[in-house]
Order: C-alpha cells, then structure tokens, then sequence
C-alpha cells in the first residue's frame, strides 16, 4: 500500500492561514476518508516547523522543543493505523536549509517507502513585496517601507530582513532547495489567482493539490490573515517605535497585532491599500519571467497557471505608506484609541467583579478565623514565635504533629 | 565532458577533504580539483569557513568536524551560503560569497548552536560544589545559629553571594531579617543587569539592552537602590534595611568571616553566553537554560580576562543623570548606608580599566569548541 507525504512549505501569504484552519477543523473528515492531517491545535505545524528550523519565536520556541519529532512521530502512526496520505503545512519551512530539509524528509520516511510530495503555493511579487513588509510590521518592526524595499532589492541580501524575504519568497530557490531529492512529478506548484477572481478558485486549487475533491469538508473557517491600509500600517509601525522598549511578546501578540491590527485597523478597508511602487515594476516583471521561465523548464505539475506571477499593472494612485496623509493616520488612531478603550472598559468590570468575590471569599475567611478557639491558637503563636525558646517548641510541636508547613 | 560547475564543484569537495584533514588554506587560495562528491550537497560556506578558523587556533577531533559540517545557524540570519566560482550560472538563490570575507557574526551563529547543543549534552554531569544541586543540598542542612539576612540590589551581586552563603548553610530570610541593598557604580550594576539577563532566559545586544533602559527612563526596578530599599521597608517581618557599598563591610553584616568577591564576566564573554543562551533555548526550557548556563557555562567564562561592557558616549549623559538622581534620593531620604554614596557615581575610565582588552566572542567560542571537544 503506498503511502504518501504532502509537504506544503509555503509561500507565507498565499491563503496557507485559510488552508491549514480547513484542515485542523475537519481532521476527524479527513481521517475518514484515509488522510491524516496531526495537529493537536492550531500551531501544531507552525511550532514543529519553529523546532526543525530552529528558530526563536518571541518565546514560542520553549513550546516548540522536540516539536517535529512528534509531528513525524504521529505521521508514522498515521500509517501504522491504516491511513494513506499525511498532509504537512507550514510557509515558513519554505527557509529551511538543506541540512534541515534532509532531516525533514528522512524524519517522514523518504527513502524508505514513503513517498514525499512537496507542495509550494505561490502569488506576484505585485502583491508579495508589500504584504511582507506590512507583516513583518505585525511583527514589531519599525522599519519604513523604503527601507523594507531597499533591503530587498539589494543584491547581498545580507540584512535578516533581506535574507528572510528572499528565502520564504523566491519560487526557484525554495524549489531547488526542497525539491533536491525529489522527482518533478512529486512537486506541485499551486498558484494564486489574480485579484479580483472567484474567491473559491483558489480553494479549488488547494483541493486539487491535496487530494480532496469529494470531501464533505467544512469550509467556513473564520481564521485568516487580514490586511491592513497604508495609514493603518502606519500607525502600527509608529506604535511600534513607542511600545518596543517597553511591551512584552506575550502582551504585544494579544493588544497589538490581535486587538489593534487584525480585530480593529482590518476593519477600516476604506483607507489606501499598500501597493508595489511604480517604478519597483519593471524590475519585478523581469523577475517574475524569469522564475516563471524556470518554474516551466523544470516540469513541475502546476495547479493554476503561471502567468498569474506577473502580478497586475502599477496602481493608478500610489499611496506612500512612507509620506502618509496625517489625517488618514489620526482617523486610524481614533479607531485604534478607542478599541483600546473599549477593551479597558471590559477589564475594568472584569476587574471589579473579580474583587467583589475576592471580598466575598475574604470576608467568609474572617468569618471563619473569628471563632474563640482560632483566636486563643493565633495569640499563642504569635508569643511563641516572638522567643527563641517559644520557636524551639514550636518547631518541636511541628514536627511532632508532621507538617512542614510554618502556618500554625 | 565535465562542465565549469564540475570542476567547481570539484574544487570544493576537494577543499571540504582539505579542511576535514585539518586543512587551513582559504578557499580563494585553494586550486586542486580532483576530490569526488563526499556528500549529497556542499556544506555551507558558514560552515566551512568556521572549520578552517578551529583548524587555525588548534585541532579539532572527528567528531566536532562532523559536526560543524553538518550543522545548521540557528535563528535568523543569512542562509547557508555558496561557496563563490562553484557554480557562475547559478541564477537563484543568495549570492555566493567568498568565506573569508564573511562577518564574524555569521559564523558565530553556527559556532553558538553547536555550544548550545555541547551544553544540552551535558546535562546531568556531575554535581560539583557551588553546583544548583549541591546548593539544594546544602540548604537542607542550615547551620542552627546564623545570622537572619536578605541580599538585594545589584542582581548579579545579590545572587553570587546568596548563592555562597546558601552553601555554606546560611540561606537567608526568616522574621525580622536585616535587607542588605548592594549597590555598585551605576554603569557596573547596568552591566551586572545586563550579564545576569544573559545567563539567564536572555537579555537583547547591550547597545540595544542600554537603549531600552533609556527609552523607560527609570533604571531597572533591581538596581534602583532607594526604590528597592522603600519597597523591602514596607514588607512585614523585614528589619534593618541597608544600603551596602562598601562590600567589604559584607562578610560582618551577614555574620561570616569571609567572603569571596564575586567575579565579573568580560563584556565579550557575556556576549558569547547571551547568544548560546539563545540558541539553548531551542532546547531546553528556561530554567533548565537557565540553569545550564550558570552552572556549566559562567565557571568556564568567569576565567576569560576582559573588561565589563562600557557604556558607550551617546548614552554617558542619561546614565550620569540618574546615578546622581539616586546618590541624591539616597542622601536625602536618609536611608542607612554602608559606603562612600559617591561610589554610585558614573566615571568613565572604565570599570575594570586594568585589564587586558578582551579578545572577540569568535575567538572565545572557537576556544570553547575546541576544549569541548
């Protein structure tokens, strides 16, 4: 019985948030029908991925440790049960390293019986360039735009910045580097519509790839990753600049990248959208034909169809997310301020309902402890254990009655 | 017929066998091209370039060479790198860099997971006195009579000496126990801050530590000696409490007849720790990193010679500033103090300026790497 690995190792913002939330919701479906998709929650994959990586993760990485092992654990108990097809999803394992991908692939059994299908799902740098930017601002960069774009567009690639993009963007050298050891039969490049098209197209491709034509799966999953505007992710980034010193990881994640970002500043789809700048498109054109050029000569079964790399024409009214309309960004602010306030004001009466019992709990405490004979037990103490001698027999009552405690 | 990519490819191979036979010649030097392929894909030139550095300080044994060829940067940072004149028409992918010429930074990455993994593997060595266990054994045995203390202050200070203490059966606390606040120069208890951050669950770079601390303006909670003397005043059970500067008026106030000073970590040295300790963390879980590091790691480096970090001008303003605005809470609010106030003060010759300049975090990983192995 053969039996199959599907590794979708990217791209970051190609629907994989949408993709993997189908997937988590409807394993027992899944399971069904002979594929097993091993989550536990949400992150499963994003955490055995930070773990093959090795990547520290704004103090995720302790919940990672010997993440991947499990994950190729459950895949091979996946298969001892019965199970015929295993599916992998995480973009950010499009930068692994070779000496990582080897552990990877071996870890799944390739080589030995399993065969491996890597699975890589890929948009326009059109579309890419400034998503990546506005994502690594959702991630406490303070960087401006144009600092972003001259990282990139530089050739060393010798920032983290730089490296990061290139390495989770470049379609040829994320292929070669992942599909060493595989057959081109056995790598499937699924692209992503053009804007504007029929929201469930991309979907269909996605079900096409792994295998799930036919499935009664339910698709209406609320996770995904929004967008933001050129003044909202203004404002993020000057938040950023004030709050970095000072908020914590594990407060940024829920009050700013959740709160503010995605529940709050997603919201105002009014505003600008973040665009590539006209004059960065003829140099991305060149470079998409020439991945596309690539991308065909190597043979790869493509799901969708390559000309949607060349990304759509330069937008009519370029709005600098660098010179921003100050107006636009105190718009946003107020929005933003007033989340904040709002959320205040449910912590605020959490918080007083939270010492009305915390009172109320006190009070029978005393209740309690006001009995004559408790009184008589606590002067007793507390005279014993003004005097050296008094804490000696203490002490020995104690140890005689067998606790450790030092209550009385 | 072999292409321009075979014979570079070639050459490379053949200078992987140069440096795995303890090899020192740098790749653009490095001409011979008849070694056959000695693995599926070329190690990285990260990689490579660290292996010729530990053939040049000593001689690295089998298995380290192994496992410097096979190992990977942890964290963020550039990607394994191609050796440059392997392959010209290579289109993709990062440039192709001639090793030599590679920041210390990127080879420093690789050298940090391979001590963090040689700290992983040392787990459950040999418990040595001054060890985490040794002290939890000693704590079980307190002495009958001893004197009731708490150390406080300077963290990196504060901790060592409770630690002694601890294990010579004096562990502190207990009703109406005398709060001792050690203090330092400013610039040296930013420094100590930073160094147990680093030994610690981890701290960011000290130019970016400074920066932060600047950007709160306050310093932190633990070396603001009046605010920690206020606050340890209004616990219950707490007696006398002190400001100590003058540490060797210590030994007398926590009723022992000695204690040894606690020795510093030079500031590249505690640099080496902050970046294994971040590679640790892809391992073990903070109190065990925590606890790696200082049992294992800190007694190694607190022999490495160097100078404590130095507060670089741009910040010598703000930090002057607020070690007078404490001298003068100090003064002001009477607090007892043990010491000259004015050793708070910032001066700027350096706070260890007789020693020796310290060599690079490079340098000292490679040192490591080669006594692990």
């Amino acid at each position: 019985m053969s039996r199959k690995v599907l590794l979708h190792v990217g791209t970051p913002k190609t629907g994989t948030s949408y993709l993997q939330d189908v997937l988590f919701r409807n394993r027992e479906v899944l399971a069904a029908a002979g594929i097993a998709y091993p989550a536990s929650r949400h992150d499963s994959h994003f955490l055995a991925a930070l773990d093959l990586m090795q990547l520290p993760w704004g103090g995720l990485q302790a919940e990672a440790i010997g993440a991947w092992d499990d994950l190729a654990g459950q895949v091979r108990e996946a298969f001892a049960a019965g199970m015929t097809t295993a599916i992998i999803s995480h973009e950010i394992l499009a930068t692994a390293s070779r000496v990582q991908i080897g552990r990877a692939l071996s870890s799944l059994g390739h080589g030995d019986g399993v065969e491996v299908h890597l699975v890589l799902s890929v948009r326009d740098l059109v579309r890419q360039i400034p998503a990546e930017w506005q994502e690594n601002v959702k991630h406490r960069a303070q960087l401006g735009y144009g600092a972003f774009l001259d990282q990139i567009t530089d050739p060393e690639r010798g920032t983290r910045i730089g490296a990061w993009f290139w390495g989770v963007q470049e379609v040829p050298d994320i292929l070669d580097r992942w599909g060493q050891d595989l057959p081109p039969d056995h790598i499937q490049v699924v692209t992503v519509p053009p804007p504007g098209g029929a929201p469930e197209l991309l979907w269909k491709r996605f079900s096409q790839a792994f295998g799930l034509d036919g499935i009664d799966l339910d698709l209406e999953g609320e996770r995904h990753n929004p967008s933001l505007g050129v003044p909202e992710t203004t404002l993020l980034r000057r938040i950023n600049r004030k709050t970095n010193a000072e908020l914590p990881p594990a407060d940024y994640r829920p009050l700013v990248r959740e709160l503010l970002a995605h529940q709050t500043l997603s919201r105002r789809t009014a505003s600008p959208r973040l665009a590539l700048p006209p004059d960065l498109h003829p140099w991305v054109q060149e470079l998409s034909a020439s991945w596309i050029a690539e991308v065909e000569a190597r043979g790869y079964d493509v799901i969708g169809d390559l000309g949607d790399l060349v990304g759509a024409p330069p937008v009519a009214e370029y709005a600098d997310p660098d010179r921003p309309r100050e107006r636009q960004v105190a718009a946003a602010a107020v929005d933003a301020i007033t989340a904040l306030l709002l959320d205040n004001a449910r912590l605020r009466h959490d918080t007083e309902r939270l010492h009305a019992e915390l009172a109320e709990a006190r009070g029978a405490l005393e209740r309690a402890h006001a009995t004559p004979s408790y009184r008589v037990r606590r002067a007793l103490v507390v005279r014993l254990e003004g005097g050296r001698a008094g804490r000696a027999l203490l002490g020995l009552y104690r140890r005689a009655r067998g606790r450790s405690s030092r209550s009385a | 017929m072999s292409t321009s990519v075979d014979t570079g490819r070639a050459r490379a191979w053949g200078w992987v066998a140069h440096l795995r036979a303890g090899g020192t010649t740098p790749w653009l030097a490095w001409t011979a091209a008849d070694a056959p392929d000695l693995g599926r894909f070329l190690p990285g030139a990260q990689q490579l370039e660290l292996l010729r550095r530990l053939n040049l300080a000593g001689r690295p044994g089998a298995a380290l060479v192994d496992r410097v060829v096979n190992a990977s940067a942890p964290g963020r940072g550039r990607p394994d790198l191609e050796l440059v004149g392997v392959d010209e028409a290579r289109r993709f992918g990062p440039p192709a860099v001639d090793p030599a010429a590679l920041p210390d930074e990127e080879l420093l990455r690789v050298a940090t997971g391979l001590l963090a993994a040689g700290l992983v593997e040392r787990r459950g060595s040999a418990v040595k006195p001054g060890d985490p266990q040794h002290v939890r054994d000693a704590r079980r045995r307190p002495r009958r009579i001893r004197t009731r203390y708490q150390l406080a202050g300077d963290p990196w200070l504060s901790a060592a000496h409770t630690t002694a203490l601890v294990a010579d059966g004096r562990p502190p606390g207990g009703g109406g126990r005398s709060v001792h606040v050690l203090g330092a120069a400013v610039p040296t208890m930013l420094a100590h801050t930073w160094a147990v951050g680093a030994f610690g669950t981890g701290t960011p770079s000290w130019p970016d530590f400074l920066a932060r601390v600047r950007a709160r303006r306050r310093l932190p909670l633990r070396v603001d000696l009046p605010g920690v003397v206020e606050r340890f005043r209004a616990r219950p059970h707490t007696g006398r409490v002190g400001v100590v500067l003058d540490l060797d008026a210590l030994p007398r106030l926590v009723g022992v007849r000695r204690l040894d000073a606690v020795p510093d970590v030079p500031a590249h040295a505690t640099e080496l720790a902050r970046q294994v300790g971040l590679a640790l963390g892809l391992y073990v879980l903070p109190a065990e990193q925590t606890d790696l590091l200082g049992s294992v790691l800190r007694p190694r480096l607190e022999r490495v010679s160097g100078m404590l970090p130095e507060v670089p001008p741009e910040h010598r303003d703000w930090v002057e500033d607020a070690a007078f605005a404490m001298r003068q809470r100090l003064l002001r609010a009477g607090y007892p103090v043990v010491g000259d106030p004015d050793v708070i003060l910032a001066g700027w010759a350096g706070p260890d300026a007789g020693a020796e300049p310290g060599s690079s975090p490079l340098d000292l990983a490679i040192e490591l790497l080669l006594e692990e192995a």
